[in-house]
Protein backbone atom coordinates (compact mmCIF):
# COMPACT_ATOMS: atom_id res chain seq x y z
CA UNK A 1 0.00 0.00 0.00
CA UNK A 2 2.90 2.31 1.30
CA UNK A 3 3.97 1.33 -2.43
CA UNK A 4 1.52 2.39 -4.10
CA UNK A 5 1.01 5.74 -2.38
CA UNK A 6 4.27 6.46 -3.14
CA UNK A 7 3.80 5.56 -7.00
CA UNK A 8 0.94 7.66 -7.28
CA UNK A 9 2.04 10.70 -5.81
CA UNK A 10 5.32 10.18 -7.49
CA UNK A 11 3.14 10.27 -10.77
CA UNK A 12 1.62 13.67 -9.58
CA UNK A 13 4.90 15.39 -8.81
CA UNK A 14 5.55 14.59 -12.03
CA UNK A 15 2.67 16.16 -14.19
CA UNK A 16 3.03 19.07 -12.02
CA UNK A 17 6.87 19.35 -13.22
CA UNK A 18 5.59 20.11 -16.47
CA UNK A 19 8.32 22.80 -18.57
CA UNK A 20 6.62 26.06 -19.62
CA UNK A 21 3.65 25.45 -22.63
CA UNK A 22 4.85 27.28 -25.87
CA UNK A 23 2.49 30.04 -25.02
CA UNK A 24 4.38 30.45 -21.98
CA UNK A 25 7.17 30.70 -23.66
CA UNK A 26 6.08 33.43 -26.28
CA UNK A 27 4.74 35.66 -23.54
CA UNK A 28 8.34 35.65 -21.73
CA UNK A 29 9.64 36.21 -25.11
CA UNK A 30 6.77 39.31 -25.77
CA UNK A 31 7.64 40.59 -22.30
CA UNK A 32 11.67 41.04 -22.92
CA UNK A 33 10.96 42.50 -26.19
CA UNK A 34 8.43 44.57 -24.43
CA UNK A 35 10.92 45.45 -21.33
CA UNK A 36 13.54 46.43 -24.08
CA UNK A 37 11.51 48.69 -25.60
CA UNK A 38 10.40 50.17 -22.64
CA UNK A 39 13.84 50.64 -20.77
CA UNK A 40 14.91 52.41 -24.15
CA UNK A 41 12.34 55.05 -24.06
CA UNK A 42 12.95 55.77 -20.39
CA UNK A 43 16.51 56.01 -21.42
CA UNK A 44 15.78 58.57 -24.19
CA UNK A 45 14.02 60.69 -21.53
CA UNK A 46 17.69 61.03 -19.58
CA UNK A 47 15.16 59.19 -16.54
CA UNK A 48 17.30 55.81 -16.27
CA UNK A 49 20.55 55.56 -15.75
CA UNK A 50 23.14 54.39 -18.42
CA UNK A 51 24.42 51.33 -16.69
CA UNK A 52 21.11 50.31 -15.74
CA UNK A 53 19.88 50.78 -19.27
CA UNK A 54 22.61 48.43 -20.74
CA UNK A 55 22.33 45.80 -17.70
CA UNK A 56 18.34 45.68 -18.59
CA UNK A 57 19.22 45.35 -22.86
CA UNK A 58 21.44 42.82 -22.43
CA UNK A 59 19.67 40.58 -20.00
CA UNK A 60 16.62 40.92 -22.26
CA UNK A 61 19.03 39.59 -25.13
CA UNK A 62 19.95 36.99 -22.97
CA UNK A 63 16.30 35.73 -21.63
CA UNK A 64 15.53 36.26 -25.58
CA UNK A 65 18.32 34.05 -26.76
CA UNK A 66 17.41 31.04 -23.86
CA UNK A 67 13.45 31.29 -23.96
CA UNK A 68 14.01 31.53 -28.18
CA UNK A 69 16.14 28.37 -28.33
CA UNK A 70 13.84 26.33 -25.61
CA UNK A 71 11.04 27.47 -28.15
CA UNK A 72 12.04 26.06 -31.33
CA UNK A 73 13.49 22.66 -29.89
CA UNK A 74 9.87 21.62 -30.50
CA UNK A 75 8.38 24.74 -32.38
CA UNK A 76 4.31 24.61 -32.27
CA UNK A 77 2.80 23.87 -35.64
CA UNK A 78 0.74 26.82 -35.57
CA UNK A 79 3.80 29.17 -36.11
CA UNK A 80 6.45 29.36 -38.95
CA UNK A 81 9.95 28.30 -37.09
CA UNK A 82 12.10 29.91 -39.95
CA UNK A 83 10.22 33.01 -39.61
CA UNK A 84 10.54 33.03 -36.11
CA UNK A 85 13.64 32.35 -35.86
CA UNK A 86 14.43 35.22 -38.34
CA UNK A 87 12.56 37.71 -36.03
CA UNK A 88 14.19 36.43 -32.83
CA UNK A 89 17.87 37.15 -34.72
CA UNK A 90 16.92 40.54 -36.01
CA UNK A 91 15.04 41.42 -32.37
CA UNK A 92 18.29 40.57 -30.75
CA UNK A 93 20.13 42.37 -32.70
CA UNK A 94 18.25 45.21 -32.52
CA UNK A 95 18.44 45.47 -28.90
CA UNK A 96 22.52 44.78 -29.22
CA UNK A 97 22.68 47.98 -30.85
CA UNK A 98 20.75 49.88 -28.61
CA UNK A 99 23.15 48.44 -25.57
CA UNK A 100 25.88 49.35 -27.60
CA UNK A 101 24.84 52.87 -28.44
CA UNK A 102 23.67 53.78 -24.51
CA UNK A 103 27.38 52.61 -23.69
CA UNK A 104 28.59 55.26 -26.47
CA UNK A 105 25.99 57.47 -24.89
CA UNK A 106 24.65 58.16 -28.53
CA UNK A 107 20.85 58.53 -28.23
CA UNK A 108 20.83 60.03 -32.15
CA UNK A 109 21.99 56.68 -33.33
CA UNK A 110 19.88 54.82 -30.43
CA UNK A 111 16.36 55.87 -31.94
CA UNK A 112 17.01 53.17 -35.11
CA UNK A 113 17.09 49.95 -33.86
CA UNK A 114 14.71 51.38 -30.74
CA UNK A 115 12.16 51.99 -33.73
CA UNK A 116 13.04 49.00 -35.14
CA UNK A 117 12.60 46.88 -31.42
CA UNK A 118 8.88 48.86 -32.03
CA UNK A 119 8.36 46.53 -35.50
CA UNK A 120 9.45 43.09 -33.70
CA UNK A 121 7.18 44.01 -30.74
CA UNK A 122 4.14 43.71 -32.71
CA UNK A 123 5.73 40.85 -34.85
CA UNK A 124 6.29 38.53 -31.65
CA UNK A 125 2.91 39.95 -30.51
CA UNK A 126 1.24 38.07 -33.80
CA UNK A 127 3.22 35.05 -33.20
CA UNK A 128 2.07 35.32 -29.23
CA UNK A 129 -1.35 35.35 -31.02
CA UNK A 130 -0.91 32.58 -32.91
CA UNK A 131 -0.09 30.08 -30.49
CA UNK A 132 -2.84 31.53 -27.76
CA UNK A 133 -5.33 31.07 -30.13
CA UNK A 134 -4.31 27.29 -30.99
CA UNK A 135 -4.49 26.25 -27.45
CA UNK B 1 -1.08 64.31 24.49
CA UNK B 2 1.58 62.11 24.70
CA UNK B 3 -0.59 59.27 23.51
CA UNK B 4 -2.40 60.95 20.69
CA UNK B 5 1.47 61.66 19.42
CA UNK B 6 1.94 57.76 19.98
CA UNK B 7 -1.16 57.28 17.35
CA UNK B 8 0.07 59.17 14.91
CA UNK B 9 3.07 58.00 14.91
CA UNK B 10 2.45 54.50 15.23
CA UNK B 11 -0.09 55.07 12.18
CA UNK B 12 2.56 56.52 9.82
CA UNK B 13 5.17 53.60 10.92
CA UNK B 14 2.68 51.25 10.13
CA UNK B 15 2.05 52.84 6.91
CA UNK B 16 6.11 53.21 6.00
CA UNK B 17 6.68 49.58 7.45
CA UNK B 18 3.83 47.85 5.21
CA UNK B 19 5.70 47.40 2.09
CA UNK B 20 8.48 45.31 1.63
CA UNK B 21 10.14 42.85 -1.00
CA UNK B 22 7.45 40.20 -0.31
CA UNK B 23 4.44 42.68 -1.21
CA UNK B 24 5.81 44.60 -3.62
CA UNK B 25 6.75 41.69 -5.62
CA UNK B 26 3.94 39.30 -5.14
CA UNK B 27 1.42 43.00 -5.86
CA UNK B 28 3.84 43.40 -8.92
CA UNK B 29 3.27 39.93 -10.74
CA UNK B 30 -0.38 39.95 -10.17
CA UNK B 31 -1.01 43.26 -11.54
CA UNK B 32 1.39 42.62 -14.43
CA UNK B 33 -0.41 39.41 -15.53
CA UNK B 34 -3.93 39.46 -14.24
CA UNK B 35 -4.57 43.39 -14.24
CA UNK B 36 -6.40 44.15 -11.48
CA UNK B 37 -8.29 40.70 -10.60
CA UNK B 38 -6.32 39.68 -7.59
CA UNK B 39 -7.10 42.80 -5.75
CA UNK B 40 -9.23 41.13 -3.29
CA UNK B 41 -6.60 39.02 -2.34
CA UNK B 42 -4.64 41.81 -0.86
CA UNK B 43 -8.22 42.70 0.86
CA UNK B 44 -8.31 39.57 2.72
CA UNK B 45 -4.42 39.18 3.79
CA UNK B 46 -4.67 43.36 4.91
CA UNK B 47 -8.12 42.26 6.51
CA UNK B 48 -6.63 38.71 8.40
CA UNK B 49 -3.29 40.86 9.52
CA UNK B 50 -5.40 44.30 11.14
CA UNK B 51 -6.84 41.36 13.54
CA UNK B 52 -4.04 39.06 14.42
CA UNK B 53 -1.63 42.24 14.89
CA UNK B 54 -4.77 44.35 16.61
CA UNK B 55 -4.48 40.94 19.03
CA UNK B 56 -1.14 40.26 19.54
CA UNK B 57 -0.96 44.21 20.58
CA UNK B 58 -3.78 43.46 23.11
CA UNK B 59 -2.43 40.21 24.76
CA UNK B 60 0.44 42.35 25.13
CA UNK B 61 -0.84 45.17 26.54
CA UNK B 62 -3.35 43.19 28.97
CA UNK B 63 -1.10 40.88 29.87
CA UNK B 64 2.57 41.93 29.96
CA UNK B 65 3.45 38.65 27.81
CA UNK B 66 4.50 38.58 23.94
CA UNK B 67 2.84 36.10 22.44
CA UNK B 68 6.36 34.12 22.11
CA UNK B 69 6.62 34.55 26.26
CA UNK B 70 2.76 33.34 26.51
CA UNK B 71 2.89 30.54 23.55
CA UNK B 72 5.55 28.69 25.48
CA UNK B 73 4.47 29.28 28.65
CA UNK B 74 1.15 27.76 27.91
CA UNK B 75 2.05 25.20 25.72
CA UNK B 76 5.32 24.11 27.32
CA UNK B 77 8.77 23.88 25.67
CA UNK B 78 8.88 21.29 23.24
CA UNK B 79 5.89 22.27 21.02
CA UNK B 80 7.44 25.85 21.80
CA UNK B 81 10.34 24.15 19.97
CA UNK B 82 8.34 22.95 16.77
CA UNK B 83 7.06 26.38 15.77
CA UNK B 84 10.01 27.61 16.46
CA UNK B 85 11.63 25.82 14.01
CA UNK B 86 9.00 26.34 11.38
CA UNK B 87 8.60 30.31 11.89
CA UNK B 88 12.61 30.80 11.95
CA UNK B 89 13.38 28.79 8.90
CA UNK B 90 10.85 31.02 6.83
CA UNK B 91 11.42 34.37 8.93
CA UNK B 92 15.53 33.70 8.00
CA UNK B 93 13.99 33.43 4.32
CA UNK B 94 11.92 36.02 4.26
CA UNK B 95 15.35 38.05 5.67
CA UNK B 96 17.34 36.84 2.82
CA UNK B 97 14.69 38.17 0.07
CA UNK B 98 14.80 41.49 1.89
CA UNK B 99 18.21 41.73 1.91
CA UNK B 100 18.88 40.65 -1.50
CA UNK B 101 15.54 43.61 -2.37
CA UNK B 102 17.92 46.27 -0.94
CA UNK B 103 20.70 44.90 -3.02
CA UNK B 104 18.87 45.26 -6.12
CA UNK B 105 17.92 48.35 -5.03
CA UNK B 106 21.22 49.83 -4.59
CA UNK B 107 21.95 47.62 -8.10
CA UNK B 108 19.31 49.26 -10.23
CA UNK B 109 21.16 52.68 -9.42
CA UNK B 110 24.31 51.72 -9.27
CA UNK B 111 24.78 49.23 -11.78
CA UNK B 112 27.21 47.14 -9.14
CA UNK B 113 25.57 43.50 -9.28
CA UNK B 114 23.33 42.90 -5.76
CA UNK B 115 25.67 39.90 -4.47
CA UNK B 116 28.53 42.99 -4.11
CA UNK B 117 25.86 44.98 -1.47
CA UNK B 118 25.24 41.59 0.37
CA UNK B 119 27.97 41.85 3.26
CA UNK B 120 27.82 45.96 3.30
CA UNK B 121 24.00 45.96 3.75
CA UNK B 122 24.10 43.13 6.24
CA UNK B 123 26.59 45.10 8.50
CA UNK B 124 24.45 48.24 8.08
CA UNK B 125 21.65 46.34 9.49
CA UNK B 126 23.56 44.58 12.27
CA UNK B 127 25.07 48.23 12.87
CA UNK B 128 21.60 49.81 13.56
CA UNK B 129 20.34 46.93 15.59
CA UNK B 130 23.41 46.89 17.61
CA UNK B 131 24.04 50.79 18.28
CA UNK B 132 20.10 51.18 17.76
CA UNK B 133 17.36 51.74 20.36
CA UNK B 134 13.63 49.86 19.52
CA UNK B 135 12.02 53.37 18.69
CA UNK B 136 15.27 54.22 16.19
CA UNK B 137 14.28 51.16 14.46
CA UNK B 138 11.04 50.78 14.32
CA UNK B 139 10.30 54.81 14.22
CA UNK B 140 13.21 56.09 11.89
CA UNK B 141 13.35 52.72 9.24
CA UNK B 142 9.37 52.92 8.92
CA UNK B 143 9.52 57.08 8.36
CA UNK B 144 12.01 56.41 5.68
CA UNK B 145 9.41 53.74 4.25
CA UNK B 146 6.85 56.25 3.51
CA UNK B 147 8.50 57.05 -0.06
CA UNK B 148 6.73 54.16 -0.93
CA UNK B 149 3.65 57.05 -1.01
CA UNK B 150 5.03 56.91 -4.74
CA UNK B 151 2.79 54.15 -5.55
CA UNK B 152 -0.19 55.68 -4.39
CA UNK B 153 0.75 59.11 -6.78
CA UNK B 154 1.84 56.46 -9.40
CA UNK B 155 -1.85 54.88 -9.28
CA UNK B 156 -3.70 57.91 -9.04
CA UNK B 157 -1.87 59.42 -11.71
CA UNK B 158 -2.50 56.90 -14.28
CA UNK B 159 -6.56 57.32 -13.44
CA UNK B 160 -7.48 53.67 -12.91
CA UNK B 161 -10.72 52.20 -14.12
CA UNK B 162 -12.41 52.57 -10.57
CA UNK B 163 -15.53 50.40 -11.41
CA UNK B 164 -12.91 47.51 -12.43
CA UNK B 165 -10.88 48.39 -9.15
CA UNK B 166 -13.85 48.17 -7.13
CA UNK B 167 -15.36 44.65 -8.73
CA UNK B 168 -11.74 43.38 -8.38
CA UNK B 169 -12.34 43.33 -4.56
CA UNK B 170 -14.50 40.35 -5.16
CA UNK B 171 -12.92 37.00 -6.25
CA UNK B 172 -12.98 36.05 -9.51
CA UNK B 173 -11.55 33.33 -11.75
CA UNK B 174 -9.58 34.22 -15.04
CA UNK B 175 -9.78 32.67 -18.07
CA UNK B 176 -6.63 31.15 -18.36
CA UNK B 177 -3.40 30.47 -16.27
CA UNK B 178 -5.29 29.33 -13.55
CA UNK B 179 -2.82 27.50 -11.76
CA UNK B 180 -0.34 30.97 -12.11
CA UNK B 181 -3.25 32.78 -10.61
CA UNK B 182 -3.88 30.58 -7.45
CA UNK B 183 -0.06 30.15 -6.70
CA UNK B 184 -0.04 34.23 -6.92
CA UNK B 185 -3.44 34.37 -4.96
CA UNK B 186 -1.37 32.09 -1.92
CA UNK B 187 1.49 34.33 -2.29
CA UNK B 188 -0.14 37.35 -2.04
CA UNK B 189 -1.43 36.30 1.04
CA UNK B 190 1.67 34.84 2.46
CA UNK B 191 3.44 38.06 1.75
CA UNK B 192 0.35 40.01 3.97
CA UNK B 193 -0.06 37.70 6.99
CA UNK B 194 3.75 37.46 7.78
CA UNK B 195 3.93 35.65 11.21
CA UNK B 196 7.15 37.84 12.21
CA UNK B 197 4.56 40.89 12.33
CA UNK B 198 2.88 39.39 15.32
CA UNK B 199 6.61 38.41 17.13
CA UNK B 200 7.45 41.81 16.30
CA UNK B 201 4.42 44.34 17.17
CA UNK B 202 4.15 42.07 20.71
CA UNK B 203 7.44 42.47 21.47
CA UNK B 204 7.34 46.24 20.51
CA UNK B 205 4.42 46.74 22.83
CA UNK B 206 6.56 45.33 25.81
CA UNK B 207 9.11 47.25 24.90
CA UNK B 208 6.84 50.68 24.81
CA UNK B 209 5.57 49.33 28.05
CA UNK B 210 1.84 49.11 27.05
CA UNK B 211 -0.55 48.33 29.46
CA UNK B 212 -4.51 47.78 29.50
CA UNK B 213 -4.74 51.75 28.63
CA UNK B 214 -3.38 51.11 25.04
CA UNK B 215 -6.18 48.77 23.88
CA UNK B 216 -8.13 52.07 22.29
CA UNK B 217 -4.41 53.08 20.64
CA UNK B 218 -3.33 49.53 19.44
CA UNK B 219 -7.11 49.08 17.83
CA UNK B 220 -6.43 52.50 16.49
CA UNK B 221 -2.72 51.74 15.31
CA UNK B 222 -3.74 48.07 13.57
CA UNK B 223 -6.73 49.10 11.98
CA UNK B 224 -5.91 52.62 10.33
CA UNK B 225 -2.32 51.44 9.90
CA UNK B 226 -2.67 48.16 8.01
CA UNK B 227 -5.97 49.41 6.15
CA UNK B 228 -3.52 52.58 4.94
CA UNK B 229 -0.77 49.77 4.28
CA UNK B 230 -3.11 47.68 2.08
CA UNK B 231 -4.20 50.64 -0.33
CA UNK B 232 -0.20 50.88 -0.70
CA UNK B 233 -0.18 47.16 -1.63
CA UNK B 234 -2.97 47.88 -3.91
CA UNK B 235 -1.33 50.88 -5.41
CA UNK B 236 1.40 48.97 -6.83
CA UNK B 237 -0.84 45.96 -8.27
CA UNK B 238 -2.90 48.88 -9.90
CA UNK B 239 0.24 50.67 -11.10
CA UNK B 240 1.92 47.44 -12.68
CA UNK B 241 -1.66 46.37 -14.34
CA UNK B 242 -2.12 49.92 -16.19
CA UNK B 243 1.85 50.29 -16.60
CA UNK B 244 3.20 47.16 -17.73
CA UNK B 245 0.28 44.33 -18.71
CA UNK B 246 -1.02 46.67 -21.87
CA UNK B 247 3.06 46.51 -22.65
CA UNK B 248 3.30 42.12 -22.00
CA UNK B 249 5.57 43.18 -19.32
CA UNK B 250 6.01 39.89 -17.13
CA UNK B 251 7.81 40.78 -13.49
CA UNK B 252 10.02 37.93 -13.57
CA UNK B 253 12.80 40.43 -12.49
CA UNK B 254 13.72 43.16 -10.32
CA UNK B 255 14.89 45.27 -13.57
CA UNK B 256 11.64 44.80 -15.25
CA UNK B 257 9.78 45.69 -11.71
CA UNK B 258 11.97 49.09 -12.10
CA UNK B 259 10.27 50.47 -14.92
CA UNK B 260 6.58 50.32 -13.36
CA UNK B 261 6.17 54.05 -12.17
CA UNK B 262 8.35 55.54 -15.02
CA UNK B 263 5.60 56.25 -17.09
CA UNK B 264 3.30 57.96 -14.15
CA UNK B 265 6.23 59.89 -12.84
CA UNK B 266 8.57 60.20 -15.99
CA UNK B 267 11.00 61.95 -14.50
CA UNK B 268 11.18 60.34 -11.09
CA UNK B 269 9.64 56.84 -11.39
CA UNK B 270 12.69 55.37 -11.99
CA UNK B 271 14.55 56.90 -8.38
CA UNK B 272 11.44 56.54 -6.77
CA UNK B 273 11.13 52.55 -7.47
CA UNK B 274 14.37 52.25 -6.23
CA UNK B 275 14.56 54.23 -2.69
CA UNK B 276 11.47 52.53 -2.25
CA UNK B 277 12.95 49.02 -2.24
CA UNK B 278 15.57 49.86 -0.75
CA UNK B 279 13.90 51.96 2.61
CA UNK B 280 10.92 49.46 2.52
CA UNK B 281 13.44 46.12 2.80
CA UNK B 282 16.00 47.49 5.05
CA UNK B 283 13.03 48.48 7.40
CA UNK B 284 11.68 44.65 6.82
CA UNK B 285 15.21 43.69 6.95
CA UNK B 286 15.26 45.19 11.08
CA UNK B 287 12.17 44.12 12.17
CA UNK B 288 12.62 40.59 10.97
CA UNK B 289 16.33 40.05 12.34
CA UNK B 290 14.47 41.06 15.74
CA UNK B 291 11.47 39.06 15.36
CA UNK B 292 14.16 36.34 15.20
CA UNK B 293 16.27 37.63 18.06
CA UNK B 294 12.89 38.39 20.62
CA UNK B 295 11.59 34.46 19.12
CA UNK B 296 14.46 32.67 20.43
CA UNK B 297 14.93 34.80 23.37
CA UNK B 298 11.78 35.04 25.03
CA UNK B 299 12.14 31.25 24.25
CA UNK B 300 14.51 30.06 25.81
CA UNK B 301 13.96 32.73 28.84
CA UNK B 302 16.90 34.86 27.66
CA UNK B 303 16.75 38.52 28.83
CA UNK B 304 16.36 40.55 26.07
CA UNK B 305 15.36 44.18 24.91
CA UNK B 306 16.49 46.43 21.87
CA UNK B 307 16.87 49.34 23.79
CA UNK B 308 19.58 47.23 26.70
CA UNK B 309 23.30 47.44 25.65
CA UNK B 310 24.46 44.47 23.72
CA UNK B 311 26.87 43.54 26.52
CA UNK B 312 23.50 43.11 29.08
CA UNK B 313 21.74 40.90 26.61
CA UNK B 314 24.82 38.93 24.67
CA UNK B 315 22.67 36.34 24.02
CA UNK B 316 19.95 38.29 22.24
CA UNK B 317 22.28 40.45 20.39
CA UNK B 318 24.28 37.38 19.30
CA UNK B 319 21.27 36.07 17.57
CA UNK B 320 20.30 38.63 15.19
CA UNK B 321 24.64 38.99 14.78
CA UNK B 322 24.47 35.45 13.43
CA UNK B 323 21.20 35.23 11.51
CA UNK B 324 22.16 38.43 9.63
CA UNK B 325 25.74 37.10 8.96
CA UNK B 326 24.02 34.00 7.93
CA UNK B 327 21.23 35.98 5.35
CA UNK B 328 24.12 37.09 3.50
CA UNK B 329 25.70 34.23 2.51
CA UNK B 330 23.64 32.69 -0.22
CA UNK B 331 23.20 36.25 -2.04
CA UNK B 332 26.60 36.04 -2.30
CA UNK B 333 26.71 33.36 -4.26
CA UNK B 334 24.22 35.31 -6.45
CA UNK B 335 20.91 33.13 -5.50
CA UNK B 336 18.04 34.78 -6.94
CA UNK B 337 16.25 37.10 -4.55
CA UNK B 338 12.86 37.09 -6.39
CA UNK B 339 12.77 33.33 -6.46
CA UNK B 340 13.64 33.39 -2.92
CA UNK B 341 11.04 35.92 -1.98
CA UNK B 342 8.02 33.55 -3.90
CA UNK B 343 9.35 30.38 -1.98
CA UNK B 344 9.27 31.76 1.39
CA UNK B 345 5.93 33.84 0.47
CA UNK B 346 4.13 30.24 -0.07
CA UNK B 347 6.29 28.65 2.72
CA UNK B 348 4.20 30.73 5.04
CA UNK B 349 1.55 29.38 4.07
CA UNK B 350 2.77 26.20 5.73
CA UNK B 351 3.79 27.69 8.96
CA UNK B 352 0.62 29.79 9.15
CA UNK B 353 -1.51 27.11 10.96
CA UNK B 354 1.24 26.14 13.57
CA UNK B 355 1.22 29.98 14.26
CA UNK B 356 -2.25 31.03 14.35
CA UNK B 357 -3.87 28.06 16.01
CA UNK B 358 -2.22 28.39 19.71
CA UNK B 359 -2.32 32.06 19.63
CA UNK B 360 -6.30 31.48 18.81
CA UNK B 361 -6.12 29.59 22.03
CA UNK B 362 -4.21 32.31 23.82
CA UNK B 363 -6.61 34.98 23.05
CA UNK B 364 -9.29 33.07 24.15
CA UNK B 365 -8.00 32.24 27.39
CA UNK B 366 -9.02 34.10 30.72
CA UNK B 367 -5.84 33.36 32.66
CA UNK B 368 -3.53 35.52 30.27
CA UNK B 369 -6.52 38.34 29.00
CA UNK B 370 -9.57 38.16 31.29
CA UNK B 371 -12.24 40.62 30.15
CA UNK B 372 -9.95 41.42 26.88
CA UNK B 373 -10.11 38.30 25.20
CA UNK B 374 -11.48 37.83 22.18
CA UNK B 375 -15.28 38.01 20.94
CA UNK B 376 -17.23 36.33 18.51
CA UNK B 377 -15.81 38.89 15.11
CA UNK B 378 -12.01 38.05 16.09
CA UNK B 379 -12.72 34.80 16.66
CA UNK B 380 -14.31 33.74 13.61
CA UNK B 381 -11.43 35.95 11.45
CA UNK B 382 -8.50 34.19 12.98
CA UNK B 383 -10.81 31.06 12.27
CA UNK B 384 -11.10 31.69 8.78
CA UNK B 385 -7.53 32.60 8.58
CA UNK B 386 -6.37 29.15 10.23
CA UNK B 387 -8.88 27.87 7.57
CA UNK B 388 -7.02 29.67 4.68
CA UNK B 389 -3.94 29.02 5.47
CA UNK B 390 -4.69 24.80 5.78
CA UNK B 391 -6.14 25.68 2.22
CA UNK B 392 -2.86 27.56 1.27
CA UNK B 393 -0.47 24.92 2.56
CA UNK B 394 -2.17 22.07 1.21
CA UNK B 395 -2.17 23.97 -2.43
CA UNK B 396 0.52 26.10 -2.75
CA UNK B 397 3.59 23.64 -3.45
CA UNK B 398 1.80 21.79 -6.17
CA UNK B 399 0.58 25.37 -7.74
CA UNK B 400 4.23 26.60 -7.24
CA UNK B 401 5.66 24.23 -9.30
CA UNK B 402 2.48 23.90 -12.13
CA UNK B 403 2.58 27.60 -11.96
CA UNK B 404 6.42 27.78 -12.37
Amino acid sequence: MPAKRFFLLTILFAAACKPPTPAEQMDTVVSWVSTARMAGDAWLRHTTPDKYTSQTLQLSDQMLLQTGSELLKSPPPTIDSAAFDRALTSTRFNISEMSRFVKAKDASQFRQPWDSVLIYMKIMKDFSDKVESSK
Amino acid sequence: MKKILQLALGIITSVGGFLEVGSVTTAAQSGALFGYQLLWAILLGTLCLIFLVEMSGRLAAVSKHTVVDAMRERFGFPFFFIVLVGIVLVAFMVLVAELGGIGFGIQILTGVGFPWWAVPVSLLVWLLMWKGTFSLIENGASLLGLVTLSFLVSALKLHPDWSGVTSALLPSMPGSDKAKYGFLAVSILGASISPYLMYFYSSGAIEDEWDSSYIPINRFIAGFGMIFGGVLSMAVLVVAALALQPKGIQVDTFPQAALMMTTALPRWGFYLFAFSMIFACFGAALEVSLAIAYFFSQGFGWRWSEDLEPSKNSRFAFVYTVIVLLAAIPLVFGIDPIKVTMMSMALTSFTLPLAIVPFLLLMNDPIYLGKYRNGWISNSVVSIVVVISFVLALISIPLEIMGG
